[in-house]
């Protein structure tokens, strides 16, 4: 088992078998969470990872700048090691950005259309 | 012409309908921070009411994250010929759940109960499309533009359903090389469909990455189908004119070869038509100037993001989202459309950030035209997360509904003082209203054979 620990819940944690899906094993404990397509497409779902490492390698929703802020998806994120999150929308405050305002760079983009970063 | 199904035997006869009374709209939840089920509000619209412009009745879907977004009748005028059909059921469908929701209006108008509910993991296994979108009758069958497959990768196609809801498969025969789906609307006397392109489910449904249109994730096309054989048969290429075109209509008039669609990112109006030698013609015939913005680096763009034409074909109207104003166009000239009326509300520019004492998150998004053209109800939210980024005050401010008086005679248009619906207010907390729609049919709903 896996510890997952929500930060923005009183550091309430849960013992989660890590093969599973966070949100499922953390829906089944009666944490009540944000979701929509459960397929990792839509960032309905989207958390902040403050410690610890998942593997979400099925998410197709997030770009390399979220990514880089911490966010992951929670309908197909697996806890890699014991993770500690803040979870709902009070962890989206970095998750949406007006496109005009702020635009991407190339190494910011989506994975599949990602350039590789410019050292 | 008398007869026993549903809607009018032609447009003439239902702009002479009796005034609308009821009027519905989805308001949804997902992506506002509030676990609630999105729902389908009930409006009084009847100003002799003492409910008038108030929520009366609010139906829960049965789970939450659907994102309702579009709706769409089992019948209409195209029914009309048919005793054994009626205008009875009202389809929702959840754009990231998938399921469709069933919603029975007629047994009472004012309270629409739950009639069944297509689970959206049967559709992606018997079909394998997801992302639901813009829902058309076919005479007595339904189809469903679905703009992904079953993991969110465009192009998508049609979900077939007959007319007890019942999964039928796939409705076209080819997407051809159609990159991406939308919005579609056919012309059966033409035997023509067309379709739009907005993005693939994976690429729109986390917000607008604005650098992905250059990289061709959003669409720039528009296609024409062989309605009968049910594949596309020529794509019109709009490049830069043609942004993300998104919502298409064909004029009322069964008749008529002309039609309209509005790409919001480059928030010009395109119209095509048949020419003398049976070919499909374009052309831009509006184009709104992006606008400087005290505190952008870059000039704003309108975002159209729906159009609508008038019952009689002779007005259309268009908002812009980012703008925050709502036009109607004289087209009785398709060729050569002029500006007829304009209003105000929200949007990015501050020219009406107060709307009869409500302070306006978004801007003019969907709106519905009664069918005599005179009152156009317009809600305010796009999409939860496109509006999380450009409107994020939306989330404790929600949508609102607001009526704008039409003129059909003389052209104009003017916000009605009386009316206001503010969904900021609703008893689980602010939630955001989208498309609307009238118990009897409304302008985007019917098509005549």
């Amino acid at each position: 088992m896996t510890a997952i620990t929500l930060a923005n819940r009183d550091g309430k944690t849960f013992e989660v078998n890590p093969k599973r899906p966070i949100l499922e094993s953390l829906r089944d404990q009666g944490v009540d969470l944000p979701f929509g397509c459960k397929y990792g497409g839509c960032i309905t779902c989207a958390a902040k990872l403050i410690s610890g490492k998942v593997d979400q390698n099925r998410q197709v929703a997030l770009n390399n700048r979220q990514i880089n802020n911490g966010y992951i998806i929670l309908c197909v994120a697996r806890p890699l090691t014991d993770i500690t999150i803040e979870i709902g929308v009070e962890s989206h405050n970095q998750l949406y950005r007006n496109p005009f305002l702020d635009p991407l760079k190339p190494h910011e983009l989506k994975a599949d259309i990602a350039t590789l970063k410019e050292e | 012409m008398e007869c026993c199904g549903p809607g009018y035997s032609s447009p003439s006869e239902a702009i002479k309908a009796p005034r609308e009374k009821l009027l519905y709209t989805i308001s949804i939840y997902t992506g506002t921070g509030i676990q609630k089920p999105d729902y389908l509000a009930t409006i009084d619209v009847d100003p002799k009411s003492e409910t008038f412009s108030q929520v009366i009745h609010r139906l829960e879907m049965p789970g939450i994250g659907d994102e309702l977004h579009h709706m769409g009748w089992n019948a209409c005028s195209s029914c009309f010929d048919d005793g054994s059909m009626s205008r009875k059921y009202l389809l929702l469908p959840g754009v990231r759940s998938n399921n469709i929701h069933i919603v029975d209006t007629a047994t009472d108008p004012r309270t629409p109960s739950l009639y069944k509910v297509i689970n959206g993991a049967d559709i992606k296994s018997k079909t394998n499309l997801s992302g639901p979108h813009t829902v058309h009758c076919l005479g007595s069958e339904i189809i469903i533009s679905m703009l992904g497959d079953a993991k969110g990768e465009a192009p998508g196609g049609y979900l077939h359903l007959n007319k007890d809801f019942e999964i039928q498969g796939r409705w076209e025969n080819s997407m051809g090389n159609i990159k991406f789906g939308y919005d579609f609307w056919y012309q059966p006397r033409h035997n023509i469909m067309v379709s739009s392109e907005w993005a693939a489910p994976n690429t729109f449904m986390p917000g607008f990455d604005l650098e992905e249109v250059g990289h061709l994730k959003y669409g720039r096309e528009i296609h024409f189908w062989d309605f009968e054989k049910r594949e596309p048969i020529e794509t019109m290429y709009l490049g830069e004119d043609g942004l993300l075109p998104l919502e298409v209509k064909f004029h009322h008039d069964p008749d008529s070869s002309h039609g309209f669609c509005g790409a919001a990112l480059s928030s010009n109006v395109i119209h095509w038509w048949k020419d003398k030698n049976e070919k499909w013609q374009w052309e831009k015939i509006i184009d709104v100037e992006n606008a400087p913005h005290p505190e952008w680096p870059l000039p704003v763009p309108g975002v159209m993001s729906a159009i609508l034409i008038s019952m009689d074909d002779k007005y259309l109207y268009l908002n812009n989202w980012l703008h925050g104003d709502m036009r109607q166009y004289d087209i009785s000239d398709p060729h050569d459309p002029k500006l007829t009326g304009q209003v105000w509300m929200g949007g990015l520019l501050g020219k009406a950030p107060i709307v009869n004492g409500v302070k306006i998150a978004g801007g003019p998004q969907m709106f519905q035209l009664s069918l005599d053209g005179k009152r156009l109800y317009v809600t305010t939210s796009l999409f939860s997360t496109w509006d999380n980024q450009f409107y994020p005050e939306i989330r404790e401010r929600g949508g609102v509904m607001v009526m704008i008086d039409c003129d059909p005679i003389h052209g104009g248009m003017s916000l009605n003082k009386d009316f206001i619906v503010d969904f900021g207010k609703e008893p689980n907390g602010p939630s955001r209203c989208h498309e609307a729609r009238y118990p009897g049919g409304d302008c985007t709903s019917d098509i005549w054979l």
